[in-house]
């Protein structure tokens, strides 16, 4: 097989998952040595073609040659021995086994009595690591690693088993500005070994700043496969959405209030290992302002609202929810103070998914329903119908399974739930994860009206882009702290991201304690 | 008469260590194994069964870890393959092992409750020599029967077998994380059917011994319900099989002071029948206060086990 | 025929194969599988099968006092089956019904007979401690589950033998009657739940169970709770995102459950034997698993299921006088039933007809 040649030929590929086209007629070819990126919308069917090529999902029709053999994976297994590797958006690790038991795994050096040689094991993984310059400590256990060290395990998992041609699903959604320079420079390194690497991702500049070739799909089918020169940001994303982007929603200056609807003041907590996920945070948001958090997942935004939310105890520190100031509380009394909760993770905490919409809707709100013991079931379903016209919830009827709604449908019921209420704090996490570019815009002005009507918004975010098309003011959150306060209008993008990744005043205290995890050796 | 208690204890905890053997690898794999002590009474059945017919323990043995095998590859097929609920599968098969065994207990060999006779052969005890003349521990340790030593010998093996080699690791990364295993294409399905059918295994060593080893007679459900209190002893030592076996090991001597106790006291059987049932319950009180202490440093709240 | 009437007509067939076949298609295929492996095993003993269903079948149906007797043993399957029911619902595991039963039987043994009172008042007493007392040996597992996070099946499991131990010591030493058997005095004549049948003791406690099941029926379907436990078992999470009192609705639940369990032992006490007699139960709490199972945990399913079990249990005693089989084979059936609904079958083509009915999502993947 000649330098440059075609290395993987997917053709006509069409997957359906009972009703829904997940990939209609796709077809691509990633050719040796280069990178090639997969971009498209949330939902687009980048992850759903990528599992099938690697054996977790199987196809409908089509067919998949590699190096010219035509190829039928039934599973993950056989991709590997074929070559392939994928490093996943959401990792797949081990947390309590080491690095090395984890990079094995599946190709476990042996010796006799089916033992396993863990020298061996050790030696060979920080070989791996060093050649291609993405050293972590063998013996460490994957628990302890941070999140930018876990996804060099990933990667390395991937080397080990030789893999000619990576996958890297969404890589850069829990990095720093920093360590995805480095990724990066890890993925031309890789590539100039010959390597192919195929990069989903639905950030176009990243996108730019590194593939070779681009095709971009959406709606499940590829429209364009391209070369990266002479491609402009504005041609892939007309591409990706079929009309020119709007990402700005028309809001008017910001006006805010003077009372703290929401205040929080010296803020801590523990998270699920034991670290201090949140440090000492105080700050407020005001009436009729949008305050958005920015900061790459996994700096301890989750763990703070959760305790806003009622849903974890902090260690110290106050919550106040429209004046009414408590330590300890739970979701329900924080939802009787006028908090309205939209969580990112619908599928586990907002939404049920096997049960029907007007059960979704009727929940947290079942005393408007209630008549003393009573439920007033049809009223509640009536009600459902009028939030579904109201909001535009499509493809729904009050009884149709939450689960058969799509990923921005599913968000307009949790935001038609929360909203319709009695609220004056709204806090919106990860509003367009997973939503398609229509129903982001839709979310978005309604979450601009609520601050029009005084509510104080509090959205939390990893996209930048997103932050600063809603926000009036910016917080940043860095390894559990709020590292700046920023007036959206004074500051821009490159800015927030340099505080994303930790460059603020503390630099030299933040570079000694990014080389030393850099290797895992965490004293 | 402490000698003859340990001796009691040893003998008295070995279904208990099998059962608990078996139970860990499935734990150890993520799945909650309850059908213990249905594996168990088939097994006790068949190799009863068999021995008597064949006047050979080998067979009987064999019979009974065959048996026991057979029915962990049912319900590893139906939880496994039919994605039927674990525990409602776990409890159907427990049940129908029940009845199975008494339904055959009449059919087969022609006896409503208890079925015994002198033509079964018995487990000759074994003088260990050195171990025998040991002070104090001698008389305890030495004098058992040839599957109590093996029960206690098995142990390391099976640590041997999880920590040490290649498939141990792949059991215990099914075990934490499912989804690791099989992106590194490891095949989830054979290793918890695996797991599932050493389950059998043991448990069919324990039941084996259980009507020929322990007693020589068969009786309905006359595991009363070792395989939980073996599910207790593994929760408490959180699968580690040196653990689980001295836990193992502890509820055998409560038991053994059970059925001392009457003569001592004057308690009625009842009360001290509950010791084991009340002393399981203890334990998982422990494994939850635990686990609980863990939980709430964390402050998140949590409602799933 | 318009195009209305045709929609129409297609959506009312739709509905009766949705509402009333497709729910009982389950269970009717895990009988015959049943049926089938007992046969095999009925001809491993050297039965005859066909005979042997006959019989079971005349002797649980055919004739008033056959039906009586089916009658009077489905009565305490229909409270075990709403107990088990109800928990499964709200996402909790009560296995121990069989435990909460005989300390609600215990209960209403024993003020059945130490208390004297006009039977308007000494009947509701007895099944109300009957009650409190099944709720009571149920708040158990329910506290270490909601308080240390402790498998309730396990707990349930080790709860049923203390249960049986207990009740057993205190009805052969602590207040056991005298006379060669163990059990307590008979209850008073004010107490007892007047028998209707001369062919089987199928008394007044049938019409307890029927309102039983009534009531949960509406508590499901038209209460704030209801659709509170319905939440519960289908995501804690997300009912205590949404403000629901996780734990105490846990308990709640798992109380009221172990109470309807402990009505069974009432029943029994107070209708059937007149007296609280030690290890009277069969099974009851047991097949009460079957019977949710098979009712898939619906209240009104539960009646139909437990009747069928009911049916089979009465049948089976007939079988073992008339032909000498063990009456164990009617639990190896009824457990692999259970076994079998366990099994989620894909039946595609029974989906076929769903896909082409449902509306096409608004599209993305």
């Amino acid at each position: 097989m000649d330098a440059g040649g075609d290395v993987i030929v997917m053709n006509q590929i069409t997957k359906r998952f009972d009703d829904v086209v997940a990939v209609h007629d796709a077809s691509l070819t990633v050719r040796a040595g280069e990178i090639h990126a997969l971009v498209g919308e949330n939902g687009a069917g980048k992850t759903t073609l990528m599992n099938i090529l690697y054996g977790l999902l199987p196809r409908d029709s089509g067919d998949i040659r590699l190096r010219g053999e035509p190829v039928n994976f039934v599973g993950p297994a056989q991709a590997i021995a074929a070559g392939i590797g994928m490093v996943h958006q959401h990792f797949k690790l081990a947390p309590s086994f080491t690095v090395a038991e984890n990079i094995i795994l599946g190709a476990e050096p042996r010796k006799s009595l089916d033992r396993i040689d863990r020298a061996k094991a050790e030696r060979d993984t920080a070989e791996l690591g060093r050649r291609f310059g993405l050293e972590v400590d063998p013996r460490a256990s994957v628990s302890a690693l941070p999140v930018g060290l876990r996804q060099r395990v990933e990667i390395l998992k991937a080397l080990y088993r030789d893999a000619g041609i990576m996958i890297l699903d969404e890589p850069t959604a829990v990095l720093t500005p920093q360590e995805t320079r480095e990724l990066f420079a890890t993925m031309r390194r890789l590539a100039e070994h010959g390597r192919s690497i195929i990069f989903i991702t639905h950030k176009l500049r990243e996108v730019l700043a590194v593939s070779d070739r681009i095709s971009v799909m959406r709606h499940g089918r590829i429209l364009s496969t391209e070369p990266n020169q002479g491609v402009t940001a504005h041609h892939l994303a007309s591409l990706m959405v079929g009309r020119s982007v709007l990402l700005r929603v028309h809001k008017t200056k910001a006006r805010p209030t003077e009372d703290k609807l929401l205040s929080v003041e010296s803020l801590t907590a523990i998270g699920d290992r034991d670290e201090t996920a949140v440090a000492d945070v105080s700050f407020f948001v005001r009436g009729a302002e949008i305050v958005g958090l920015a900061g790459v997942q996994g700096n301890g935004q989750d763990e703070l609202v959760q305790c806003i939310a009622g849903m974890r105890r902090p260690v110290s520190g106050r919550i106040g929810i429209c004046g009414a100031v408590s330590e300890h509380a739970n979701p329900r009394s924080r939802r009787a103070s006028g908090l309205a909760y939209i969580p990112a993770d619908r599928e586990h905490v907002g939404l049920s998914l096997s049960s029907q919409v007007w059960e979704n809707l009727t929940v947290g709100r079942l005393p408007e329903f209630s008549r003393g013991v009573a439920l007033m079931a049809n009223a509640a379903r009536r009600r459902a119908d009028e939030l579904i016209r109201q909001f535009d919830i499509r493809g729904a009827r009050e009884s149709t399974p939450a689960a058969s709604l799509s990923g921005g449908n599913q968000q307009k019921v949790q935001l038609a739930r929360e909203l319709t209420r009695q609220v004056r704090v709204v806090i919106a996490e990860q509003p367009s994860r997973g939503v398609d570019i229509g129903a982001i815009e839709a979310i978005h002005r309604v979450l601009v009206e609520m601050r029009e009507s005084g509510c104080a918004v509090f959205v939390v975010s990893a996209d930048i882009d997103e932050i600063f098309a809603l926000s009036d003011r910016i917080l940043v959150m860095y390894r559990g702290r709020i590292v700046a306060d920023l007036i959206a209008d004074e500051t821009d993008v490159e800015a927030v991201g340099r505080l994303m990744g930790g460059l603020h005043e503390q630099a030299e205290a933040a570079v000694e304690f990014e080389s030393a995890a850099r290797t895992g050796h965490v004293h | 008469m402490d000698s003859d208690l340990a001796y009691s204890a040893i003998r008295i905890a070995t279904p208990l260590i099998y059962a608990a053997l078996g139970g860990l690898l499935t734990y150890q794999a993520g799945i909650l194994n309850i059908a213990l002590d249905g594996f168990m009474i088939v097994a006790a059945f068949a190799a009863i069964a068999v021995a008597y017919a064949t006047e050979s323990l080998m067979l009987g043995v064999m019979a009974g870890i065959a048996s026991a095998m057979v029915l962990a590859a049912l319900l590893a097929v139906f939880s496994l393959r039919l994605r039927a609920n674990i525990f409602i599968a776990g409890i159907a098969v427990t049940f129908l092992a029940y009845g199975l065994t008494a339904l055959l207990l009449k059919g087969v060999l022609g006896q409503e409750g208890v079925f015994s006779s002198d033509r079964i052969p018995t487990f000759a005890p074994l003088r260990i020599p050195v171990i025998a003349d040991l002070p104090i521990v001698g008389p305890s340790l030495s004098g058992h029967t040839a599957l109590v030593y093996l029960a206690y010998l098995l142990v390391p093996v099976v640590a041997f077998s999880l920590y040490r080699t290649r498939w141990g690791l792949r059991v215990r990364v099914v075990g934490e994380a499912q989804d690791a295993a099989s992106a590194a294409g490891i095949n989830i399905f054979a290793i918890k059917f695996e797991t599932m059918l050493l389950s059998g295994l043991f448990c069919g060593l324990a039941g084996a011994y259980l009507s020929l080893g322990y007693v020589s007679l068969f009786a309905k459900q006359m595991t009363n319900e070792r395989g939980l209190i073996a599910l207790a002893a593994i929760f408490f030592a959180n699968g580690n099989p040196y653990w689980t076996a001295a836990v193992a090991l502890l509820f055998g001597a409560a038991t053994a002071l059970s059925v001392r106790l009457p003569q001592v006291t004057g308690l009625a059987p009842q009360l001290l029948q509950l010791i084991p049932y009340v002393v399981t319950l203890l334990a998982l009180v422990a494994v939850g206060v635990r686990k609980t202490r863990a939980r709430n440093r964390h402050g998140a709240w949590r409602f799933e086990l | 025929m318009s195009t209305e009437a045709l929609a129409a007509r297609r959506r009312r067939a739709s509905t009766l194969m949705d509402g009333l076949i497709r729910p009982v298609l389950g269970p009717i295929l895990a009988v015959l599988i049943a049926m089938a492996v007992g046969a095999i095993l009925l001809a491993a003993v050297g039965e005859n099968p066909i005979h042997v269903y006959a019989t079971l079948a005349e002797g649980g149906l055919v004739g008033w006092p056959n039906l009586s007797v089916s009658l009077q043993l489905t009565t305490p399957l229909i409270f075990t089956g709403l107990a088990v029911a109800l928990s499964f619902r709200a996402g909790l595991w009560n296995i121990g019904a069989e435990g909460q039963m005989l300390m609600g039987a215990l209960a209403a043994g024993i003020l059945g007979y130490a208390v004297s009172l006009p039977a308007a008042l000494h009947i509701p007493l007895c099944v109300a401690a009957a009650f409190l007392g099944g709720a009571l040996w149920a708040a158990v597992p329910a506290l270490l589950r909601v308080c240390l996070s402790v498998n309730e099946l396990v707990v349930c499991l080790m709860m049923n033998p203390i249960a049986l131990l207990l009740t057993g010591y205190v009805s052969a030493r602590v207040l056991k009657a005298p006379g060669p058997t163990n059990k307590l005095p008979d209850i008073l004549d004010s107490a007892i739940l007047p028998n209707f049948s001369l062919f089987s003791q199928l008394n007044a406690g049938i019409f307890i169970a029927l309102l039983a099941c009534g009531v949960i029926t509406l508590v499901n379907s038209a209460t704030v709770r209801g659709f509170e436990w319905k939440i519960l078992g289908v995501n804690p999470r997300f009912a205590h995102y949404a403000g629901i009192n996780v734990g105490r609705n846990a308990l709640a639940v798992f109380m009221v459950s172990g109470g309807i369990a402990g009505l069974a032992g009432a029943e029994q006490v107070l209708g059937v034997y007149k007296a609280y007699y030690d290890n009277f139960s069969p099974g009851y709490g047991f097949d009460g698993i079957a019977v949710a199972m098979l009712a898939k945990n619906n209240p009104t399913g539960v009646l139909f299921a437990a009747f069928l079990l009911g049916a089979m249990n009465a049948g089976s005693a007939v079988l073992q006088m008339t032909m000498g089989v063990s009456k164990y084979l009617v639990q190896v059936l009824q457990f692999i039933i259970v076994l079998v609904l366990a099994a989620q079958f894909s039946f595609s083509w029974l989906r076929a007809g769903a896909r082409r009915r449902a509306a096409s999502p608004q599209g993305e993947a």
